[in-house]
C-alpha cells in the first residue's frame, strides 16, 4: 500500500469487511481514524510514547471484538472511540503509569513539554482553535473534560463545583454549537 | 413524538454517545432510539458531530505505526485462517464456533503480547533504568566508602604505630642526651683537674711529694701535692698505686709535723676515681707524708702497722 494512497470505504462496508476479518478493514479504519483516535488518547494520557501504544491496542482490540459491534446501536466511530478512551483511562489509572509519570526526570519533562507545545502550534490544530473560542468557554470546557481528558460528566462536576444538571446542560449546548459549526 | 423530544432535551443522548452511561440506562436509550426515529437520528447527529470532532483533533501517528499493527494483526488472523484450514468439517456452524473459539483466545494472546511489548519494551525500562542506575552508583559508593574507611583504618593504625616507636625513639634519645651530659659534665670536671695538675707541676710554690711503698705492700706508691704558703694539700689520683680498699676500710692521710702525726682526712682508692685531684685537710707544716689503712672514717691516731706508703718533703 502506498503510503499516501488512502483507503477509504463507507461505513456499511466497513463495518461488514471488520466482521468478515478482511484485512483490509482494519487498513482503511487506520487511514481514516487513526489520526482521530490517536487525538483522543493523547490528550487522556498526555504522553506521546504511551498514546501510540494505546493506538495500537485499540486497533487490535478493534480487530479482535468486532463481533461484539452492534451497528444498530451507534456508529462504529463511536464503538472506536469508546474503545480507545477507555483503554487510555485504564491505563491511566494503572499503577505503572502513575509510577511512570512519578519518576520522569527534568529530561523527559522537557521532552514532555516540546511534544505539548508541537500539538498546541500544530497548523491544523489552529484553525480549531478558532472554531473553539468561538464557542461560549464554559460549555466547551465541560465537553472537553469528558471527551478529551478522560473525566466522567460526575467527576467533571464535582472538579467544576457544578450540580450534575448544569453539566449535562452544558455539554448538550456545546455539542449543538459543534452540530451547528459542522452542518 | 412528545415524549422523544422531551428525552432528547434532557441531555441523555449526549451522554449515551460520549459513553458516559451506565448498562442499564444505555438500554434505556437503545429501546428509546428503537421505539421513536427522531432519537436515532438525534443520536447519529450528536454521533457525527462528535467525530468531525475528533477529526479536527487528529494527531497524525509516527509513520509506520500502521505496520506494526497490521503485523500484529495478519499474526492472529494467520492462526483464524490455518484453524479454519485444518478443521476437515464442512458443517458451517461448527465451522463458525470453531472460528469465535479461537478467535476469543487470539484475542488474549494479542493483547498480551501487545502489552507485554509496551511495558517490557517502552515504559517499564525506563524507570527500572531509573532505578537501576541509582542503586548501581549508590552501591559503588558503599564500596568506595568501605575502601576508604579500610585504607583509613590501615592508615591510621600505621601512623599509631610510627609514633609510638617515634616515643620509644625519643625516650631513648632523652637517656642518652643525659647520658651525654653527664658524660660531658664529668669531662669538663676531669679536664679543670687535670689543667690543675700541670698548674701545680709547673708552679714551683707547689711541692710534689712523692710517697714510697712500706713493706707490707711494697708495689705502692702515689703523689701529694702541697702548697706550703697556702696550706693546701691534695691527693692526685692519676699517680696513686694503691691496692682497692673494701667498704669497711679507707685511707688515711697523716702529716709527720715535727715527728707527730695530723690527720689530713681519709680518701678511696678505685679503679675508676670520681675526682682526679682530692683535696685533704690543710697543714702549715710538715717534714713527711704517710697513709696508713684505717676503718671507714679515719682514726684519731694512726694505726702503725698498716701504714702502706711514705714520703718525705724534699726541700
Amino acid at each position: 500500500m502506498a503510503p499516501n494512497k488512502k483507503i477509504s470505504l463507507t461505513e456499511e462496508d466497513l463495518v461488514r469487511a471488520l466482521k468478515d476479518r478482511e484485512k483490509i478493514a482494519i487498513q482503511a479504519l487506520y487511514d481514516m481514524y487513526s489520526g482521530a483516535l490517536l487525538g483522543v488518547i493523547f490528550r487522556i494520557v498526555q504522553h506521546s510514547e504511551i498514546a501510540e501504544d494505546l493506538l495500537q491496542d485499540t486497533f487490535i482490540k478493534i480487530w479482535n471484538s468486532a463481533d461484539n459491534y452492534d451497528s444498530s446501536k451507534g456508529r462504529l466511530f463511536t464503538w472506536m472511540i469508546n474503545i480507545a478512551r477507555n483503554l487510555s483511562i485504564d491505563k491511566l489509572r494503572s499503577k505503572d503509569f502513575r509510577n511512570a509519570n512519578k519518576n520522569q526526570d527534568i529530561e523527559n519533562n522537557v521532552d514532555f513539554i516540546d511534544q505539548q507545545r508541537k500539538i498546541t502550534f500544530n497548523a491544523d490544530t489552529m484553525g480549531l482553535k478558532d472554531m473553539v473560542t468561538a464557542l461560549k468557554p464554559e460549555f466547551n470546557s465541560v465537553l472537553d473534560m469528558v471527551y478529551f481528558k478522560g473525566y466522567t460528566h460526575v467527576e467533571a462536576a464535582e472538579e467544576l463545583n457544578l450540580p450534575l444538571g448544569t453539566v449535562k446542560t452544558r455539554i448538550r449546548m456545546a455539542i449543538m454549537e459543534l452540530r451547528k459549526h459542522f452542518n | 413524538m412528545e415524549e422523544a423530544k422531551a428525552y432528547i432535551e434532557t441531555g441523555i443522548l449526549e451522554l449515551y454517545v460520549l459513553g458516559q452511561l451506565d448498562a442499564r440506562e444505555q438500554q434505556e436509550v437503545e429501546e428509546m432510539a428503537t421505539k421513536y426515529a427522531a432519537v436515532k437520528a438525534e443520536i447519529s447527529a450528536i454521533e457525527v458531530a462528535m467525530e468531525q470532532y475528533a477529526i479536527k483533533h487528529a494527531i497524525e501517528p509516527t509513520s509506520g505505526l500502521d505496520k506494526q499493527i497490521f503485523e500484529k494483526i495478519s499474526i492472529s488472523a494467520n492462526e483464524v485462517n490455518t484453524d479454519k484450514g485444518s478443521a476437515p468439517v464442512n458443517h458451517s456452524s461448527i465451522n463458525h464456533h470453531s472460528l469465535n473459539h479461537s478467535s476469543s483466545i487470539n484475542n488474549h494472546a494479542a493483547i498480551n503480547s501487545g502489552s507485554a511489548i509496551n511495558h517490557g519494551a517502552k515504559i517499564v525500562p525506563l524507570n527500572a533504568d531509573h532505578a537501576a542506575s541509582t542503586i548501581k552508583t549508590l552501591r559503588y559508593a558503599l564500596v568506595a566508602c568501605v575502601g576508604l574507611l579500610v585504607v583509613s583504618v590501615v592508615a591510621l593504625y600505621s601512623t599509631h604505630d610510627k609514633l609510638t616507636t617515634a616515643n620509644q625513639q625519643i625516650l631513648a634519645l632523652n637517656v642518652d642526651k643525659e647520658k651525654f651530659a653527664s658524660t660531658v659534665s664529668f669531662m669538663k670536671d676531669e679536664n679543670k683537674d687535670l689543667q690543675e695538675i700541670a698548674t701545680i707541676a709547673a708552679d714551683p710554690t707547689w711541692k710534689a711529694v712523692k710517697l714510697a711503698g712500706t713493706k707490707i705492700s711494697p708495689q705502692a706508691n702515689m703523689m701529694v701535692y702541697w702548697h706550703k704558703q697556702g696550706q693546701h694539700v691534695m691527693v692526685d689520683n692519676t699517680k696513686m698505686a694503691l691496692p682497692q680498699n673494701d667498704a669497711a676500710h679507707q685511707y688515711q692521710l697523716w702529716a709527720i709535723v715535727d715527728g707527730k702525726p695530723v690527720d689530713l682526712g681519709v680518701f678511696d682508692a678505685t679503679a675508676e676515681p670520681k675526682k682526679l685531684l682530692v683535696a685533704m685537710k690543710e697543714v702549715g707544716n710538715a717534714q713527711a707524708f704517710a697513709v696508713t689503712l684505717e676503718k671507714r672514717g679515719g682514726s684519731i691516731s694512726p694505726t702503725m702497722e698498716k701504714m702502706v706508703a711514705m714520703g718525705g718533703v724534699s726541700i
